[in-house]
């Protein structure tokens, strides 16, 4: 029957999207779970180990928000593919636990969700991939345009940023980012 | 069938006919929101698109005003063009310059044009005409403020006005208001320059470009958005103040054809007979007039301002003359410019001190594309000539910073293998922090007496905090001696000079690869051989106001110039000085000295230079500098930091009510340099911190002491870009859902009307 031809086209192009989205969400957690895996792994082995056999990226530090109960497996690299399964470590700043700013990024709707409920006092706990563990305190937050983010990687204290886009209940992709600003707590490490 | 449910549906009935306007409520509601979404997304259309075209016009100290921005979208294709003459004439110790700036306006509006361009450091600005037509305007010089004021009252009466500015000692602004439409306005400004010499070979040096600076962020940039940054505001002033007054807008070598032609005669009368005449960066034609006198021009016609023009000339015989004496009479007083060239003595009785030598070079964006590599084969070069007894370090920088060393290392074969290698694998990148280069340059924490410390420092000078950096040198010189090395197309000439100065070192000028080995070794000359020291000056008759006050240490081949105000030419002035450890005395009769032309406007140039480096080692306070400066300018008529010329044409042009357009105009990017290093937009941060760790010697460290005194705490190039981190996730199941529920209707409605139909 033609009449119902265009509300079954309509149905099924809508649980597409649905199902899209959907999609997207449900990654982002079984990743995290995957995730999970291969970074206890990894720092139990203490070799990089890929969470799943075609993944073109690994896991190189947990942060996690004890109060909010939030935490999340941060990957290397900050690519959209990489970003679908878990925050990103941006390319070119240093390491949590290194002097510098170290940034990480996620999704505002999945991962990083949780960044509006973290206020500043609150402290982050970031275990490397190496097993070390380090403590941040947030000391600000603030929000910028994602190319003038004012950060300098290269600085002298030891700090780290939690990136995700402005405004969180916004529905399309803007220009501006939320930024969580850390800074380490008791004494920079002489690990280097 | 269809046709007929339709007529049928069309019917009306009392029931359906309220659930059918319902259900029409209902779907217009979904069309809305769908209409809405649609909505949404165009008006985001356009951040996206800014999020992917890099802002191409962004500038080191970038800061734009709305209205400069309109004007960008304009373009410049049909702005202000501008066309350059520079009419040199060298007779014997000075040049007389006069440039001719063509301003010519081929819009429909009227038109200030404004053009920021450079001068020799050691220049005397001392005239500005403006020509319209076949009518002169000459200016006068006012204090700064004054002039200003004058300008633009001029501009808003619709005449047309000319104003020089000073921004540094080697970077002015001229702004011409009222150009009318298809006008040519011609604005031209002379100074005077004292001749260079070095050994037996004389110079000039005329830049044509203004490089574009680094001007470090101000502090108060990184604080704003923190929580406890309580008094931010206040907490530290900008390092450039002036940012946008020495930053035109350059264009893109590689998008536009060079603009603002130049030509460039120079009649060279040198006052002795003339041997070998070289232009070193550009194509010359020279015909010889007479024994003492060539006239020079450019051989191709007119060249795009991109390079310095460089012009060295010798005399016929083996040796130059080692003393000028030249007068002038202004006025009721005398003014005096000597040259002497110390003998070079050789040192038979002891050998020379052995030396610690620390090479500084600058690896930052602007030293990209050849001046990385001139930079690279003078240190390479500099590293050979150490001698096995001598200690030394290498220390690069750009916006970070890497001492080779952790102290200085004796330069045996070992450490220079390391040494050119590290040298070797350096790539041009990133900011210009040079004063913690220097502070790291100049901790002098061995102090061994028995070693001569020297730091060579290899930079083109693009900065835009120059004071910052010679208030360093003032505070932390000690015992070090800095020799300046420019390198490339268009250096800082007045940063190279003040620095050198107050280093108590000497500078030399390094323009393309050809010239590595010769200015090299001319330097090492220098570094090698013991300076003559203790000079001062006496004159046996005459009371004097001498400049230099305090005669600074002459380097082998490097004549000590002299500047004096004599109440009375007569008598003699003996000079006396010593030659590594031997006296060493000459005494020149004043009655000899040739006559020469505005001697009086180069001594007042030096002595305002001298007011400037006492303001900066705070022998003097600002305030009784400043007034000594004003003073002197307005004597003498020069442009200064504190003193501007302002030329007004007294009739007015431009009719009342039509409007005035600003045209900044734009510069050509020095030769050599490579764009986008400058100003290309980088998407992430060039190096990381580990990437350098992984690549580097292992003996190289980062001394992170050094680095903690840096002044900047945020650089605008080395900011870190954040990747996109929205899904469209929520997005799409919306959307999904609305197009369910909007199916489902449809339905709903088609079955309501089947039921309808079939009734």
């Amino acid at each position: 029957m033609p009449r119902f031809i265009l509300p079954l086209l309509l149905a099924l192009a809508g649980l597409i999207l649905f199902g899209q989205g959907a999609y997207i969400h449900a990654k982002a957690l079984v990743a995290q779970v995957l995730l999970e895996r291969a970074f206890e792994q990894t720092i139990a082995t203490g070799r990089e180990t890929k969470p799943w056999s075609w993944a073109d990226t690994w896991p190189v530090a947990r942060i996690e928000v004890k109060r909010i109960d939030a935490r999340a497996i941060v990957l290397a690299g900050s690519s959209g593919q990489a970003l679908a399964f878990g925050p990103g470590h941006v390319e070119g700043t240093p390491d949590a636990g290194e002097r510098g700013v170290a940034v990480y990024s996620a999704h505002r709707d999945t991962h990083f969700a949780f960044l509006k409920n973290v206020v500043v006092g609150d402290e982050i706990n970031v275990m490397r991939s190496d097993g070390k563990q380090f403590h941040y305190r947030v000391d600000a937050t603030s929000v910028v345009r994602f190319d003038a983010s004012g950060i300098d990687p290269l600085t002298d204290e030891y700090q780290l940023v939690l990136s995700t886009c402005w405004p969180f209940d916004a529905l399309a992709q803007g220009p501006e980012r939320y930024l969580v600003h850390a800074t380490m707590l008791g004494d920079a490490p002489s690990s280097r | 069938m269809t046709t007929c449910d339709e007529i049928e549906a069309d019917k009306p009935s009392e029931q359906p006919g309220l659930i059918r306007l319902v259900l029409f409520f209902v779907m217009q509601g979904v069309a809305v929101i769908l209409v809405g979404f649609a909505a949404l997304f165009l008006s985001f259309e356009p951040v996206w698109s800014a999020e992917h075209l890099p802002a191409n016009y962004l500038k080191p100290g970038d800061a734009r005003s709305g209205s400069l921005l309109i004007k960008n979208e304009e373009g410049y294709a049909d702005a202000s063009r501008l066309g350059i003459d520079v009419d040199l004439t060298v007779s014997g110790p000075t040049v007389r310059a006069r440039v001719t700036q063509i301003f010519r306006n081929p819009t429909t509006d009227w038109v200030e044009a404004i053009y920021v361009y450079p001068l020799p450091s050691g220049g005397a600005v001392d005239t500005l005409k403006m020509v319209i037509g076949d009518r002169v305007v000459v200016g006068d010089i006012k204090e700064r403020q004054q002039a200003k004021i004058i300008y633009e009252q001029a501009k808003q009466n619709g005449q047309k006005a000319a104003l020089t500015e000073q921004e540094r000692p080697n970077i002015f602004t001229n702004s011409v208001a009222n150009i009318g439409p298809g006008e040519t306005v011609l604005v031209q400004i002379e100074y005077q320059e004292p001749v260079a010499q070095s050994g037996n070979e004389f110079s000039l040096r005329v830049p044509m470009v203004v490089a574009p600076r680094y001007n470090p962020a101000p502090v108060v940039q990184s604080v704003d958005f923190r929580a406890d940054g309580g008094g931010w505001g206040s907490a530290k002033s900008d390092p450039v103040p002036d940012r946008n007054r020495i930053s035109p807008d350059v264009l893109d070598p590689a998008t536009n054809a060079p603009v603002n032609p130049t030509r460039i005669t120079v009649r060279l009368q040198a006052g002795f007979p003339l041997g070998e005449i070289k232009s070193h960066h550009h194509a010359i034609k020279t015909e010889k007039a007479d024994a003492n006198t060539s006239n020079i021009r450019l051989a191709e016609g007119p060249v795009p301002a991109d390079r310095d023009f460089e012009l060295t000339w010798k005399p016929v015989a083996e040796k130059a003359p080692s003393v000028g004496l030249f007068r002038e009479r202004v006025g009721d007083s005398d003014y005096l410019l000597a040259f002497v060239t110390p003998p070079s003595v050789e040192q038979a009785q002891q050998k020379p001190l052995p030396r610690e030598v620390i090479f500084v070079i600058d690896n930052s964006g602007s030293m990209g594309g050849v001046s990385i590599i001139q930079a690279k084969a003078s240190l390479i070069y500099a590293l050979g000539r150490l001698q096995p007894n001598d200690r030394f370090n290498v220390i690069r920088f750009d916006h970070t910073m890497d001492v080779l060393f952790p102290s200085a290392v004796p330069a045996d074969g070992e450490h220079i293998g390391r040494a050119t290698s590290f040298v070797g694998g350096l790539q041009a990148n990133g900011g210009t922090e040079m004063v913690p280069a220097m502070r790291a340059a100049l901790s002098d924490n061995a102090g061994d007496a028995n070693y001569v410390r020297q730091v060579i420092f290899l930079t083109d000078g693009a900065i835009g905090n120059e004071q910052q950096l010679f208030e360093t040198i003032n505070a932390l010189r000690g015992r070090s001696r800095i020799f300046m090395v420019g390198i490339g197309s268009a250096p800082n000439t007045y940063l190279m000079t003040r620095a050198a100065e107050l280093g108590r070192g000497t500078f030399t000028y390094i323009g393309s690869v050809e010239q590595v080995e010769e200015r090299m070794r001319g330097l090492f000359a220098k570094l090698e051989n013991p300076a003559v020291t203790n000079l001062t000056a006496k004159f046996s008759h005459a009371a004097t106001d001498i400049t230099p006050v305090a005669i600074p240490d002459v380097y082998r081949d490097e004549p000590l110039v002299l500047a004096a105000k004599l109440d009375k030419l007569a008598g003699s002035v003996e000079i006396k000085g010593r030659i590594g450890d031997r006296p060493w005395v000459v005494t020149l009769p004043l009655a000899n000295a040739a006559e020469g032309k505005g001697l009086s406007k180069l001594w007042a140039r030096r002595k305002i230079a001298d007011a400037e480096v006492a303001r900066t080692t705070r022998q003097a306070s600002p305030d009784d500098a400043d007034r000594t400066i004003l003073a002197l300018a307005l004597e003498h008529q020069l442009v200064t930091r504190l003193t501007s010329l302002v030329a007004v044409d007294k009739t007015p042009s431009r009719p009342e009510g039509e409007p005035l357009k600003v045209a900044e105009l734009p510069i050509n990017l020095p030769a050599g340099w490579d764009f986008e290093k400058v100003f290309g937009e980088r998407p992430r941060a060039p190096v990381t911190p580990t990437e350098r760790r992984a690549n580097a010697d292992e003996a190289r460290v980062q001394i992170a002491a050094l680095k903690r005194v840096q002044p900047v705490a945020t650089q605008a190039p080395s900011t870190v870009t954040l990747p996109r981190t929205a899904t469209d996730a929520e997005l799409k199941m919306i959307a999904g859902v609305i197009l369910l529920t909007f199916s489902l209707i449809l339905l709903v409605f088609n079955r309501h009307r089947r039921q309808m139909s079939l009734r």
